[in-house]
């Protein structure tokens, strides 16, 4: 993990107890956690009146090196030794690396799906529909006497946040062999998963 | 049913019996083409209504041909049927058709916001056809959709053999 000179220093800030005492320190870290987990965190998160009395440039400073630090942390899956080697070159003291290491397992599980989330990937099917018919003729051609299939895929695209819908028709045999490959593809996954 | 030919049309198709032997044509180029329009909307005509083989040399009959010209037309349009319905069919509004699908397993290792991952997915490259133009669209999903997918498809396919789907089938003909 890289870390910056600007997180690093923001941590040793956080690690004095003339900067932040040990309440200031725990709300500053709850804080830290909440803006990036909490879908409906604000700039309020750092409003709190026990907070009042730390320079407010600090308490930004501090509270970006924090969230820097965790996302980090976070994207490199770091054990608790890795956090605790980091936090003891910052000189935390040990009630505030134990207290570190807590609010991050009790929000390891958030922040890896907040990672996970982020990136871009192929259009992601979500559902299918699909509707049966019996086509008996058209102006081109009469006497058809066939059943026919329409399907249409939901998909999702990551970036855009749009949902495209991809539609086509099929007869029998067509959504025969859809059918079969799809089954062939969730028998390897099966197979897969059980190496 | 017999087909409907106007008289313009067996005008257009009295040309057929002068072509002689030797395949020479002593007419205009207007008549010939008259003559291939006429046969031509005969044959498709017939195709489109799919009439029987006792209506088509009925509706031919009218025509005065020789005997020998009305077998001739007979075989051409049982012979031709199936594919001018083919062609007939693609004339019809319609959406892309299914062609074939591809699939690959995936299994996502890492990206740039988080390491260490297993996320299985499932990656498709779907065909479709529509209008004689080729497309692909690649599409990812992942296991439990998968599942989902062929459930439904499955009871799509499982109801056209219903009693009821039986019943429309049987007696719409």
């Amino acid at each position: 993990m890289e870390l910056s000179e600007s997180v690093q220093r923001g941590f040793q800030t956080l690690a004095d107890p003339g900067s932040f005492d040990s309440n200031a320190f725990a709300l500053l870290l709850r804080a830290a956690f909440q803006s990036l987990l909490d879908a409906q965190a604000d700039e309020a998160v750092l409003d709190h009146p026990d907070l009042k009395h730390i320079d407010p440039v600090v308490l930004k400073y501090c509270h970006a090196a924090a969230a820097t630090y965790i996302l980090e942390a976070g994207k490199h899956r770091a054990d608790k030794s890795t956090l605790s080697t980091f936090l003891e070159d910052c000189k935390f003291d040990r009630e505030r690396i134990e207290l570190f290491c807590t609010e991050y397992q009790n929000n390891k599980n958030s922040l890896e799906s907040l990672l996970e989330s982020i990136g871009r990937s192929l259009p992601h099917i979500t559902d299918v529909s699909w509707r049966l018919e019996y086509q008996i003729k058209t102006n081109q051609l009469h006497k058809m006497y066939r059943p026919a299939y329409l399907v249409t895929l939901n998909v999702e695209n990551t970036d855009s946040q749009s949902y495209p819908e991809i539609s086509f028709s099929c007869n029998m045999e067509q959504l025969q062999d859809l059918v079969g490959k799809l089954k062939d593809a969730s028998k390897s996954l099966e197979r897969a998963t059980q190496l | 049913m017999l087909l409907d030919l106007s008289e313009e049309h067996k005008e257009h198709l009295a040309f057929l019996p002068r072509v002689d032997g030797a395949g020479k044509l002593n007419v205009s180029s207007d008549t010939v083409q008259h003559g291939v329009e006429g046969l031509t909307y005969l044959l498709t005509e017939s195709s489109k209504l799919m009439i029987s083989e006792l209506d088509f040399q009925d509706s031919v009959f009218v025509l005065g041909f020789s005997e020998e010209l009305n077998k001739l037309l007979l075989q051409l349009y049982l012979d031709n049927r199936k594919e001018i319905r083919t062609i007939l069919n693609e004339l019809a509004p319609d959406l892309p058709t299914y062609h074939s699908l591809e699939w690959r397993l995936d299994v996502q290792l890492a990206s740039r916001s988080l390491r260490q991952q297993i996320k299985p997915a499932v990656t498709f490259k779907l065909h479709l056809n529509h209008n004689g133009d080729h497309s692909t669209k690649v599409l990812q999903t992942d296991p439990a959709t998968l599942l989902h997918l062929v459930q439904q498809l499955e009871q799509a396919l499982e109801e056209m053999k219903t009693n009821h789907c039986r019943r429309v089938v049987r007696n719409i003909k």
